[in-house]
């Protein structure tokens, strides 16, 4: 058990795992030729999936650190926010490369414009780029810790665009995005649910210990 | 299910045989023959590419030259057969051919043909497909309504042989395909939420018209089962799904056929569902369309309308908005 804190713990091992998963889906198929009768779409479906995947898990990980404090496994995974939300935002440009590429350039992006799904795409990838840009301690000194947190808040609009852009993309593709959506949604909900009692049993506590001295006359 | 192995009396000892695996005498006499006609055989296969290798039986078709699409490259045999929109075997373009090849039976296979018609018929799919008389080969642009396409020589005949066959009578308009269902064996038509089985229609003189056709193979070959076997609707001058796979049911009908994509989403896929490079989906647009089998940096050709069949099938909407009626 230590052992694999140890390594889940490890930045290395994390990092390795993260650019991994590109090399397992990304370029091993593609230089094996498995990616099938239309390798260019099966490649940008991929990479807008791992990216959108990415973003998924390091938005399940504020909630699971505050529904299970102290978990030494939760909190091994907790020093690879960082790397995982960048990871989702250069996965991201990855997937816009190759949309860009899978209409024949500049033009046909100009013409691919011209839908809704691509400018929530745009949107949420827009955001992802910025957040990444400000993820280092430079960024957070310089917003300040507060502010940097709020723009930091933005993943989670991010998240909607981008599970909105994915779940119309195309003819019944729905399914995915309930798989992504819902756990979030429920992660979330249990997190609200339980600072809110805990913050209601803290002024439970306050206020009856008030009682005592502030009985009116 | 599981081949049954060949058993012996005696399991511990290796050496033993039963007689079912035994090489029949008449067999073992001629294997001096088998090796020169396999070999011969071979020895050719390996001359050929390698996806012609190994397949079913030729069907007897001969090419039909004015479908023959000058200048057009065919979609390989290999791509047809691996990139298949057909959700009731995965939702994914490469499920199909694993999907539809573990079990499902696609002969014997009746057919029925009903509805306001003098000739109802419920018959075996061989035997109708003898009926309708010769098989001939026909060169289709194939537009899917997702912005792709093939280009793929289809065996069959004219869907009017049928029509002629079936005599629908004065009050029959449209046509309604029937597809399949199946939940035992197609486990996707117990879970998936689909309105199955898969239906499709069009208006009689579509069905009538000299495009309209109805496919039992391609290069060649029967139907794969990815592909629709063992019979299917092709009608190139609409969006792929029009072209109902895996026919069970033709019905003459008098009032426009509820069909599945247009249940489904019918601010997205109309009755009509021609190819037209002017009026897009409402999530992406239709103005070109990625060609399969094409590289990397070959991005996207330009769409035509009626796939490029506008001749033949323009007359048929002419009074018709086609913005309305998508």
């Amino acid at each position: 058990m230590n052992f694999l804190i140890k390594i889940l713990a490890n930045k290395l091992f994390a990092l390795l795992l993260l650019i991994g998963v590109g090399v397992w889906l990304l370029v091993i198929p593609a230089f094996t030729g498995s990616l099938g009768a239309n390798p260019l779409e099966k490649l940008l479906h991929q990479s807008g999936e791992i990216a959108i995947w990415t973003l998924g898990a390091v938005l399940a990980l504020s909630p699971l650190r505050v529904l299970l404090p102290r978990t030494r496994i939760v909190n091994a995974v907790n020093r690879h926010r960082r790397a995982i939300g960048v990871s989702a935002c250069v996965y991201g440009l990855l997937h816009f490369g190759l949309h860009v590429l899978y209409e024949g350039g500049l033009d046909g992006l100009a013409r691919s414009l011209s839908k809704p799904f691509i400018w929530f795409g745009i949107a949420g990838l827009s955001i992802l780029v910025a957040l990444a840009l400000t993820s280092n301690n430079w960024s957070i000194r310089a917003l300040g810790g507060k502010n940097w947190k709020l723009l930091h808040r933005l993943a989670y609009a991010a998240a909607a665009l981008l599970i909105y852009h994915q779940s119309i993309a195309g003819k019944g593709h729905w399914h995915i995005a309930r798989w992504l959506l819902f756990p979030l949604l429920t992660l979330q909900v249990a997190r609200i649910t339980k600072i809110l009692l805990t913050r209601s049993a803290r002024a439970g506590r306050m206020m009856s210990g008030f009682g005592v001295i502030a009985t009116p006359p | 299910m599981e081949r049954e192995k060949p058993r012996s009396n005696c399991a511990h000892r290796s050496w033993v045989l039963a007689d079912s695996v035994v090489t029949p005498e008449a067999y073992y006499l001629r294997r001096r023959e088998f090796l020169r006609v396999f070999g011969l055989g071979l020895a050719a296969s390996a001359l050929l590419p390698p996806t012609i290798r190994a397949e079913p039986a030729a069907l007897n078709d001969s090419l039909n030259p004015a479908f023959k699409l000058d200048g057009v490259k065919l979609t390989t045999e290999d791509l047809v057969t691996s990139y298949n929109n057909f959700y009731e075997w995965g939702l994914a373009k490469d499920e199909p051919k694993d999907q539809a090849n573990r079990g499902w039976k696609t002969r014997p296979w009746s057919i029925e043909i009903g509805g306001l018609c003098a000739g109802p018929r419920k018959i075996d799919v061989d035997e109708f497909i003898e009926l309708l008389g010769p098989i001939e080969r026909r060169n289709y642009r194939h537009r899917c309504v997702e912005a792709w396409s093939m280009v793929i020589p289809w065996d069959g005949f004219p869907l009017a042989k049928l029509v002629d066959l079936a005599q629908p009578k004065p009050e029959a308009k449209y046509i309604k395909f029937t597809s399949f269902f199946d939940p035992g064996n197609c486990p996707a038509q117990r879970s998936n939420g689909f309105p199955w089985p898969y239906t499709e229609g069009l208006t009689l003189p579509e069905a009538m018209n000299e495009l309209a056709f109805v496919a039992v193979g391609l290069y060649g070959k029967p139907l794969r089962n990815q592909n629709g076997a063992p019979i299917r609707l092709v009608v190139p001058w609409k969006y792929g799904f029009k072209s109902t796979k895996s026919l069970v049911k033709i019905d003459f009908v008098a009032e426009q056929p509820r069909t599945l994509w247009n249940q489904l989403a019918p601010n997205e896929y109309g009755f009509y569902a021609n190819v037209n490079p002017n009026v897009d989906h409402p999530r992406w647009s239709q103005r070109s369309e990625r060609v399969i089998g094409a590289g990397f940096f070959s991005g996207k050709q330009p769409t035509l309308m009626f796939n490029g069949y506008e001749k033949q099938v323009a007359h048929l909407y002419a009074s018709m908005d086609l913005r309305k009626n998508f």
